[in-house]
């Protein structure tokens, strides 16, 4: 099925998210969409499926203009999307899921025989393999993709458009991913893949479509492509590098936190490292490998069974969230969504919620303290906003992390524990988020990052533990520090 | 034309508001008077005392049903103080003692036991209902003193001390809600529970303080309302807290907590406050005015969802 647009537009009050937006989709290709947050690939992915309606411009399928206005009809039409956030059924069993609305039936009844039936031909004709009993929510991430994509399958889905497919992946279920790709591709199926990861996207695509501020930059083969020259076009500047120069790490600054043995039940185990002040000291690891559990008791958002942790020099005892902040460390929450932002609030009261004590006096805020201590941060996390007044869900992704940076900043941390700095942010931000990040350790801030992204790993610490498992199984530093060693340890030695 | 979008989606109450106003004003005669006006917000009194603490709680992301019973439970206790000190005043506390153990009792079930707050209220519900039962032994229970009566009923430039109360009591939830750390807890707590834990919050003590807040407003309406009727019991109508219900959600302030306002309360009281003496005034069957009540109610938490639907 090949799946033309015209002149397609779409605005969103204030924004023109598609400015006469014109693309080919062949059919059976993997035709990847790339750009920054904003730059409307996301939107023209759901138009194409019909999540969204087009303002003006036309669709062709196989040369016949069509119109649709909803999911179910571009569904009838074949098309359907896998968005970011899973749809799925968590408390019901895998096949309940795939075959959702279009259950066989005997009269009132699911006919459970022949549902079974035509899951084991699907499992055959796809490869994919999942137990169908399993209930979707006890799946991993990547797993319940497959459901997903399962599920388009079992409706005859010739096209499947992907929103960023591998963002919430380990770089394991990544490539699993990729593979399954590749694989419906091979059976004929067009893939319209949006995405972030520039490795990926160079790694498996026909096509690549670089759109910048709702507008297509160039349609081109990723052999004409490397990873710079995307970056350039989806920033629309000579960009430079992704990674600011690395400092080099002081050898004698104090240590700020010292772990020892630290465990915590099967999340983690025996756990012991110390950070000092101006370093950057990663943990890597596979999702699901304890890092972010880790961080976490360390915060005193969760508790742990044994072992102790140090903080500039003293034990600490009892701990809260609420106590870390006032001893001066930051953290950095995974999923901004979930455990970040407070959406219908502004951005000025965002950035001082955790420092609301020392702002007033008897319960009473003191609103020009406030003012002051946010529009510090605000300059300085370089957030692009008309105003601090203004609500932060309204910011895009990137603006919204920088948010959270002054948020956790405006404490003037000594130790930063930052969970996935840099999880669903575009280009530009990231490269902010990395000279922050930089300028606070060359300031004297021991900084402890999480983060799945192995470029981020390598590009920025110091020092990187790897976990597994629960457990620390190496220690990488300095030149010692490659994307290679790091998966290696990760996986065992198991990777290829 | 942004602007004006933006203020007539935002100010949607308001306008609703300023509309049934001008209607009435024009269609009926006798609703634009000094003294219907006055009626109508001295009417409110119980109903204002009750929707400012309680905006605070769906604020929060809770939702307390018990307030109802609270409202029957608080003047049976309070009456019968009365009945033994013969005080007015030790009446109007022992109410509002009630509501406040009967509101930290509800915070610590549902911050502790992490049960969701509308179950656990509802189920206190059930026993704030027996006890009132117990406690007065299915009788109506009396004021003994009837001249108290001047503790509500004096009025001051017109307007009845209970108003002068509400009003009170709102303008502390007010300054509670915008200009203190509790007031930012409240937004955080109900936007984003994770988000406000890990900035330090404790979001335990903030939702108990919450419910106790809620729990607190109920009991004095209670106690202030039975020394108005003079006498209580426990089949009374505990109707007020749909009224408070309704008119926090026709404000404009979200059930899902986060969102809101305590002037979003107010206008929304009025504005059924208003339609209903409309419809009195026009002579409208009371059983058509219950369905209309709820058509609005539809309507306009409706006009909610689609405006928070078509953003995204």
């Amino acid at each position: 099925m090949k799946i033309e647009v015209k002149e397609i537009s779409k605005r969103f009050g204030a924004t023109l998210a598609l400015d006469s937006v014109a693309l080919t989709f062949e059919s059976g290709e993997i035709h990847t969409l790339v750009g920054e947050n904003g730059a409307g690939k996301s939107t023209l992915g759901k138009i194409i499926a019909g999540v969204y309606q087009k303002d003006s411009g036309t669709i062709l399928i196989d040369g016949q203009v069509v119109e649709y206005a909803t999911t179910y009809e571009a569904l009838q039409r074949g098309i359907t999307i896998i968005a970011q956030e899973l749809s799925l059924v968590p408390a019901r069993s895998v096949i309940e899921n795939v075959f959702l609305g279009i259950e066989d039936t005997s009269g009132p009844f699911v006919a459970r025989k022949k549902l079974r039936e035509r899951f084991t031909k699907l499992v055959a004709s796809s490869g994919i393999d999942i137990n169908p009993d399993t209930p979707v929510g006890a799946l991993r991430n990547g797993d319940q993709q497959k459901v997903e994509i399962l599920r388009a399958l079992a409706r005859n889905s010739t096209t499947i458009v992907m929103d960023e497919p591998t963002a919430r992946l380990s770089a394991d279920e990544t490539s699993a991913l990729k593979h399954l790709i590749i694989d419906l591709k091979a059976k004929g199926h067009t893939i319209i893949f949006v995405s972030h990861f520039l490795n990926d996207v160079l790694e498996i695509s026909d096509k690549i479509s670089i759109m910048r501020d709702g507008r297509l930059v160039r349609t081109s083969f990723p052999a004409e492509e490397n990873h710079n020259t995307l970056v350039e076009a989806m920033t629309g500047a000579g960009f430079g590098k992704v990674f600011p120069e690395k400092s080099t790490a002081s050898q004698s600054g104090a240590t700020v936190l010292k772990v020892n043995n630290l465990t915590a039940g099967n999340r983690f185990k025996d756990i012991s490292f110390e950070i000092k002040s101006g370093e950057i000291l990663g943990i890597a690891g596979l999702v699901g490998s304890g890092r972010t559990e880790l961080v976490r008791s360390i915060f005193g958002v969760d508790r742990f069974d044994s072992g102790s942790v140090e903080y500039l020099g003293a034990t600490m005892n009892r701990f809260s969230p609420a106590k870390s902040i006032k001893f001066g460390i930051g953290f950095l929450p995974e999923s901004r969504k979930d455990q970040g932002i407070i959406p219908a609030r502004s951005l000025s009261e965002n950035i001082s919620l955790p420092h609301l004590s020392a702002l007033s006096r008897f319960g009473w805020i003191n609103k020009s303290a406030e003012r002051g201590l946010v529009n510090k941060f605000f300059a300085m996390c370089g957030i692009k906003a008309a105003s601090a007044q203004v609500h932060i869900s309204t910011l895009s992704g990137g603006n919204q992390q920088k948010a959270l940076f002054a948020r956790t900043l405006a404490g003037s941390p000594k130790l930063f524990i930052a969970d996935e700095p840099t999880r669903g942010v575009d280009v530009g931000s990231k490269r902010a988020i990395y000279d922050l990040l930089t300028a606070q350790a060359a300031a004297g801030m021991a900084i402890l990052v999480v983060s799945s992204e192995l470029d981020e790993v390598v590009g920025i610490t110091h020092r990187v533990l790897v976990m597994r498992e629960g457990q620390i199984v190496k220690e990488l530093a300095g030149s010692a520090v490659t994307e290679n060693a790091v998966l290696e340890a990760a996986f065992a030695g198991k990777v290829s | 034309m942004n602007l004006l979008r933006q203020s007539l989606t935002k100010l949607a109450v308001i306008w609703a508001l300023a509309i049934v106003f001008l209607g009435l004003t024009v269609t009926t005669d006798n609703f634009f008077s000094v003294m219907n006006l006055r009626n109508i917000l001295d009417q409110q009194a119980f109903v204002l005392i009750i929707a400012g603490f309680a905006t605070i709680v769906i604020i929060s992301g809770g939702f307390d049903v018990s307030l109802g019973a609270i409202y029957i439970l608080s003047p049976i206790v309070a009456l019968k103080v009365e009945n033994t000190t013969g005080s007015v005043l030790y009446m109007v506390l022992a109410g509002a003692a009630v509501g406040i153990t009967a509101g930290i009792i509800n915070g610590l079930i549902i911050a502790y036991g992490n049960i969701n707050s509308f179950i656990t209220t509802l189920a206190t519900s059930f026993i704030l209902f027996g006890l009132a039962y117990i406690l007065s032994d299915g009788s109506i229970l009396m004021i003994s003193d009837i001249e108290s009566r001047s503790f509500v009923t004096t009025k001051i430039f017109g307007i009845t001390s209970a108003t002068w109360m509400a009003f009170v009591f709102l303008i502390i939830s007010w300054i509670l809600l915008e200009r203190t750390r509790f007031g930012r807890s409240i937004f955080a707590v109900g936007g984003n529970i994770e988000a406000a834990r890990l900035s330090g919050i404790r979001v335990n003590r903030i939702q108990i303080i919450a419910f106790t807040l809620g729990g607190f407003g109920a009991g004095l309406a209670g106690a202030l309302n039975s020394i108005r009727t003079t006498s209580a019991q426990a089949s009374d109508d505990f109707s007020v807290i749909f009224a408070v219900i309704a008119a926090i959600v026709v404000g404009g302030t979200s059930i899902a907590g986060g969102s809101g306002a305590i002037w979003r309360s107010v206008a929304g009281v009025f504005f059924i406050a208003i339609l209903v003496n409309g419809f009195n005034l026009n002579g409208i069957d009371p059983v058509f005015q219950r369905i209309i009540q709820g058509l609005v109610i539809l309507l306009a938490v409706g006009a909610d969802s689609i405006r928070s639907t078509r953003k995204t």
